[in-house]
């Protein structure tokens, strides 16, 4: 590189490198400056001394971790509940988007895509208010059917055997509906004329899902199922966060939670660190590895 | 000239499931609307199903004579709007210089902006910055953790490399400075995904909770998400903690569950006033980030 006309090209976009610099700066202060602190998962942190002045421990936290029961239980949790989503809310748009390609009326479109879109819009509080409200014993919507059918109201959100039910139906509500735009949008980028030579085949409209729609829209399928599955450790705090209580730690604590607790709430720092550092590492290598996938499929990557 | 349409079993079924949908995304809204507009002796009965029993406004008039509630609106507001207001101009401080052809340390800053988007360092590590700034329990701590996005920052800029190359190098060769054609040209080609995007940040804001819990202990400083989480996670009464008398007269008619309900159809008014816009413009943008250059 010739230092000379780098220095011109420098000079002569200097507005540009100044336009540059605050939002630069932005993200080496509040996006790389905290990277500094992991070192906290290698020591044993002490607030008051802090990162020069805390006792170097290695890989003590680690080894901690994978003996502890309780975070194995976590871990068990976290990936339990993914795979639910995965198995239940990944179809799910796929199929609605599916649907609501085969009406015909506009305005039932729309009106439908309008209603479906709203709960993506909510934040978990108020989601989880309202369905603390349904799913409650004295009042509930839920239990009032119930008791309406003679059986005794049943607390939901205080039972080990609903709890990931309740996490997984909730994240369906808020997301399924909004998920199926990118669906929508992929199967409008699907050749009509397909769907004209199938319909002089005399192909009903199973035959053109089955033969021409699924196969388009194949790939972007793929794509997102892969991605999908490379977040299969992610915790979806906000969600856990506001749903939980003690009584159903067992079944619902994720890794995100568990950090938040033991990290923060019992200040333990350097553990909390090492839970964090831990899941991070292991998403970024699921992310490589997923887009490796997709890369192989040909055209698609996530760069 | 309308076709007539056949009416298929499919047709039927698919348009059922469909409403079927739409019946089971609306009714928790309106089992909790009900509920804010009914009485207490109704709910606990088990009446309130999708319409109120016992109209009343008693439970909206309760929570909005709490000075917690607003101030917690206001905050909430305040956060929002700054916060839209800043990452704005921090990703089109961004996207400008990263979407021209040429640029030199271009590839660094863009590879530096990717590392961000797949690494967070942390919950941890981040509270240990924000307290070492001494932020904690201000504003800016609600404030700086989300108006930095690289997907944001991706999108408007594929959207700026949309801009003619001709365009802007006919204003240069006229004399005119980065800044001008900034100004002149840039934005105002920009103005679609910047509304896009603004509405991006600007829902992200209003829903956080999280920094909030993590970095804000002063109640005075309280967002709207975080008073609603209190309301509802800890049963506490609206106008219970700080400043507003209660009367006992108050106090008899106002239920709780009825309360609980009108404060969140209360938090979730202003989403709901928006959406017919966020709507549009949401989507586009969606449509915008999704199609690689």
């Amino acid at each position: 590189m010739n230092t000379r006309r780098m220095m011109a090209d420098i000079r002569k976009d200097m507005a540009l490198h100044i336009l540059l610099f605050p939002p630069v700066v932005f993200m080496i202060v509040f996006r790389f400056l905290p990277l500094t602190w992991i070192v906290m998962a290698f020591q044993d942190y002490n607030i008051f001394r802090g990162l020069a002045g805390s006792p170097w421990v290695g890989l003590h936290h680690f080894r901690k971790l994978f003996s502890s029961e309780e975070f194995l239980l976590v871990f068990r949790n976290t990936l339990i509940i993914n795979i639910y989503r995965i198995v239940f809310l990944f179809p799910a748009p796929i199929i609605v988007a599916l649907l609501l390609n085969e009406i015909r009326t506009l305005l039932f479109k729309r009106v439908v895509q309008t209603i479906i879109y709203i709960p993506h819009f909510l934040s978990w509080v108020v989601i989880a208010a309202i369905f603390i409200q349904i799913l409650s014993v004295d009042g509930g919507l839920v239990n009032q059917m119930l008791m309406a059918l003679g059986i005794r109201p049943v607390p939901f959100l205080m039972d080990k055997r609903f709890f990931r039910g309740i996490l997984v139906f909730t994240a369906g509500w808020k997301d399924v509906g909004w998920n199926t735009i990118i669906y929508l949008a992929a199967i409008t980028g699907i050749d009509p004329n397909l769907y004209e030579a199938a319909m002089v085949e005399g192909a009903g409209r199973f035959r053109k899902m089955w033969h021409i729609t699924l196969p388009g829209i194949a790939t972007t399928v793929i794509v997102l199922l892969l991605l999908r599955m490379g977040q299969i450790l992610t915790s979806n705090v906000d969600q856990v966060l506001m749903l939980y209580n003690p009584l159903v730690y067992e079944v619902g604590d994720v890794l995100g939670t568990y950090v938040y607790r033991m990290g923060l709430g019992k200040m333990e720092y350097s553990f909390g660190t090492a839970v964090g550092l831990f899941n991070s590492v292991i998403g970024f290598v699921l992310l490589l590895g997923a887009n490796a996938l997709t890369r192989k499929l040909g055209d698609r990557s996530i760069w | 000239m309308t076709r007539l349409r056949r009416l298929t079993a499919f047709g039927v079924i698919n348009a059922l499931l469909l409403i079927m949908l739409c019946i089971v995304t609306l009714a928790p809204f309106l089992n909790v609307l009900a509920k804010s507009l009914s009485s207490e002796q109704a709910i606990l009965m088990g009446k309130v199903t999708v319409l109120p029993v016992d109209p009343n406004f008693r439970s909206y008039a309760y929570v909005l004579k709490s000075k917690d509630f607003f101030r917690a609106f206001a905050v909430q507001t305040i956060v929002t709007a700054s916060g839209t207001a800043l990452g704005m101009t921090l990703t089109l401080m961004m996207a400008y210089p990263l979407s021209r052809t040429r640029l030199t340390g271009k590839n660094v800053v863009l590879v530096m902006v990717v590392i961000t988007m797949i690494f967070n360092a942390g919950i941890i590590p981040n509270y240990m910055l924000i307290r070492r700034l001494g932020l904690l329990n201000s504003l800016m701590a609600l404030i700086v953790p989300l108006c930095f996005n690289g997907f944001n920052m991706f999108i408007v800029r594929s959207y700026m490399q949309t801009i003619p190359l001709s365009v802007i190098e006919s204003a240069m060769i006229d004399g005119a400075h980065h800044a001008q054609v900034l100004c002149k040209i840039v934005i105002p080609f920009s103005i679609p995904v910047i509304a896009t995007i603004s509405l991006f940040f600007a829902v992200t804001y209003w829903n956080d909770y999280f920094n909030a819990m993590l970095y804000i202990t002063n109640y005075r400083l309280k967002p709207l998400q975080l008073y609603l989480r209190e309301i509802i996670y800890l049963a506490l009464d609206p106008q219970g903690s700080v400043g507003t008398q209660q009367t006992s007269e108050s106090f008899m008619f106002v239920s709780p569950i009825s309360v609980r309900a009108a404060t969140i159809i209360a938090s979730t008014l202003p989403i709901l006033l928006v959406y017919p816009f966020l709507q549009r413009y949401y989507i586009k943008g969606i449509m915008i980030g999704s199609v690689k250059q």
